[in-house]
């Protein structure tokens, strides 16, 4: 990963003002529920906010990857079962923390890169090759679990969790930690680069003399990779490994991914959009359960958020055109 | 500026990420419950599986019922789909976010649940669980205090249900089951149940026992492929009635209806009539409603400074056609 120039200033200038409305958008949102109820704007409601979106999060950065090169990623919510299985059973086997983490994140990796080889080397579809990996990945996660959850950890695992460092949780700063590193990968390096020239034009990009296989097969990987990162947090804050954990998980991911500008047509999208688009999701969720408003109205409410905010890209692309 | 169009972008987002908002607090309007001036009314969450269940429906009807009677300020919320622990316990997070009194919870994993359940005793917020059992292993590890637990016999049942297939079956033949989902302890404890009172009959012998997540469509699905490979079975145990309700369609479509002894769990409405029409033998019924009902009450009672029994059973009974009338 060899640090590459920055873009052109008028393209960050660009990236930054959509970025910036996502950003007007979330903060419009704290503002309204800071009205509607005493206890939203409050610290640790707050850290609850950042705590429970940080799962979704970790998904998203490997989506906005896939999302960028022009993909999708349907097995993301499978990937976090079964290396979450991994992981729970090599904890209870005696295993190692870093030992049992490790092989999560291992077996989340080549699911991922498994996804990359079917697209690239069997030119299947992004959708139909991660939509089988979807169904393999659970199904192994169920026949390894035998269906049944996997729980009770002990206490060094659970504290990155329930850990905590000046306050603030361990799943949040695990969180920032992976954004800062992912969104230098994606911006400066030969890595992020080739992302979005794969994903806005492969012909041109492989004409260009990249080697586009290679390096969307990787691209696959790091979205297991994050996924089985997800799974990591997931057990540890449930203190339970579940065969049916993380379903619907890729729709949350592609949501905020969504939310934050990316587009699914590849070539453009940013980490920060994903991580505000994700962060949009977690504080209405949050808001509306301190509203206490049904499940059914939120479906409808987070469902209208994403329709929005793709409609705007949508329209103002055909109006640039 | 060098660029209208992105700035547009950006002010037109805001709006319709505002406009979003507005639409779900319009939308949320008539169901806000007013935390800060509920005034001396105590504040009690109920947080159950899931809402589109008839059974936790009635919980709901149950409890709001005693909240109505005894003054008490109720939320309800559950999350989208049953098995969902983990976004159950953001609800429980949220919720303790605004100082509710009293927690009532239906988990949706029973082990999972402890995590949840310990971040309430922190805030100290007296838990009331309801119809599944806090797993006992994770329940010690977590050093949860529960204020009581308020459950259906579910072991007494299955029992029932088991020993009734024993009589209409005269103690011979061939039995599968339909399991809910594996690992939860209401499953759990019903198939234990229903096990120990066929145990006893050395005629009846399970050919086959499969989960079918509790859901209809599945029941549906995993029967008739249970028929597939014992096409001369001669009666099911589904361990509640949607799966019962999904063998019953997979009975009709094999052409093979009165010929199968069916006996549910939940005695829902479907299975009643079902029950009625003959095409349905039995169904163990809880009273969720009753449930819903004594979970409030015993967490007024904590609130109030009160200490209800630690353990308090739900009324459970067989439905048949005879006591169905």
């Amino acid at each position: 990963m060899t640090p590459v120039a920055a873009p052109h200033w008028s393209a960050r200038l660009a990236r930054s003002g959509r970025q910036l409305g996502t950003l007007a958008g979330l903060v419009a949102l704290c503002l309204l529920l800071w009205a509607l109820t005493p206890f939203f704007l409050t610290t640790s409601n707050l850290l609850n906010v950042l705590e429970q979106t940080s799962i979704n999060a970790i998904v998203a950065v490997g989506m906005t990857f896939v999302i960028i090169s022009s993909g999708i990623d349907l097995s993301v919510g499978s990937i976090v079962a079964l290396a979450g299985v991994i992981l729970g059973s090599a904890l209870q086997a005696g295993w190692p923390v870093p030992l049992a983490i490790a092989a999560a994140l291992a077996v989340g990796t080549v699911c991922g890169l498994v996804n990359g080889v079917l697209i690239t080397a069997g030119r299947l579809p992004p959708f139909i090759a991660t939509l089988g990996m979807m169904s393999v990945a659970r199904g192994l996660a169920l026949m390894y679990a035998e269906g049944r959850p996997i729980s009770g950890f002990a206490e060094p695992f659970r504290q990155l969790a329930t850990g905590r460092v000046l306050g603030i949780p361990a799943p949040v700063l695990i969180t920032a930690g992976l954004y800062v590193f992912a969104h230098f990968v994606l911006a400066r390096t030969v890595f992020g680069r080739y992302t979005y020239a794969i994903g806005g034009n492969e012909e041109a990009s492989r004409l260009s003399g990249i080697a586009v296989r290679p390096y969307k097969t990787a691209i696959y990987g790091v979205s297991g990779l994050m996924s089985a990162g997800a799974a990591v947090i997931l057990t540890a804050r449930l203190n339970s490994a579940q065969p049916t954990a993380g379903v619907m998980y890729e729709l949350d991911a592609i949501a905020a991914t969504v939310i934050g500008g990316t587009s699914l047509l590849g070539g453009e999208g940013t980490l920060v959009g994903a991580l505000i688009g994700a962060l949009i999701m977690g504080v209405l969720r949050n808001g509306l359960n301190l509203l206490g408003v049904s499940s059914f109205v939120q479906q409808v409410v987070i469902g209208v958020v994403i329709i929005g905010a793709v409609l705007i890209d949508t329209a103002l692309k055909r109006r640039r055109a | 500026m060098r660029n209208p169009i992105r700035i547009q972008s950006a002010a037109l987002r805001a709006i319709v990420l505002l406009l979003a908002g507005l639409a779900a607090v319009t939308a949320a309007c008539n169901r806000v419950t007013q935390p800060a001036s509920s005034g001396g009314r105590p504040r009690v969450a109920f947080v159950m599986k899931t809402l589109n269940h008839p059974f936790f429906l009635d919980m709901q009807r149950g409890a709001e019922d005693a909240a109505k009677r005894l003054d008490v300020d109720l939320v309800v919320q559950a999350a989208e789909r049953e098995i969902d622990v983990e976004k159950q316990m953001q609800i429980i997070e949220n919720l303790i976010q605004t100082g509710v009194q009293a927690l009532c919870v239906t988990p949706s994993g029973s082990k999972e649940i402890a995590s949840a359940i310990a971040k309430a005793n922190r805030a100290k917020i007296p838990v009331v669980v309801a119809d599944t059992r806090v797993d006992p292993k994770a329940a010690q590890d977590a050093q949860l205090t529960l204020a009581s637990f308020i459950g259906s016999d579910n072991y007494e049942g299955g029992r029932l249900a088991g020993e009734h297939l024993v009589k209409v079956r005269q103690g011979k033949g061939t039995v599968a089951i339909l399991e809910g989902i594996p690992g939860h302890e209401t499953g759990d404890s019903r198939l234990r149940g229903f096990r120990d009172a066929v145990k006893a009959s050395p005629g009846i012998t399970i050919v086959a026992s499969q989960p079918a997540n509790w859901e209809r469509d599945q029941g549906f699905t995993v029967f008739q492929n249970i028929l597939q490979a014992n096409p001369s079975l001669d009666a099911v145990f589904a361990c509640n009635d949607l799966m019962a309700l999904g063998a019953i369609e997979a009975i009709a479509a094999a052409g093979r209806t009165g010929k199968i002894t069916v006996i549910g769990f939940d005695a829902l409405e479907d299975a009643r009539k079902a029950i009625a029409a003959g095409t349905m033998d039995a169904s163990v019924a809880q009273s969720p409603r009753e449930m819903g009902r004594m979970a409030v009450e015993a967490a007024v009672q904590v609130i109030k400074g009160g200490t209800p029994a630690a353990e308090q059973k739900v009324p459970i009974q067989l439905i048949t056609k005879q006591s169905n009338q």
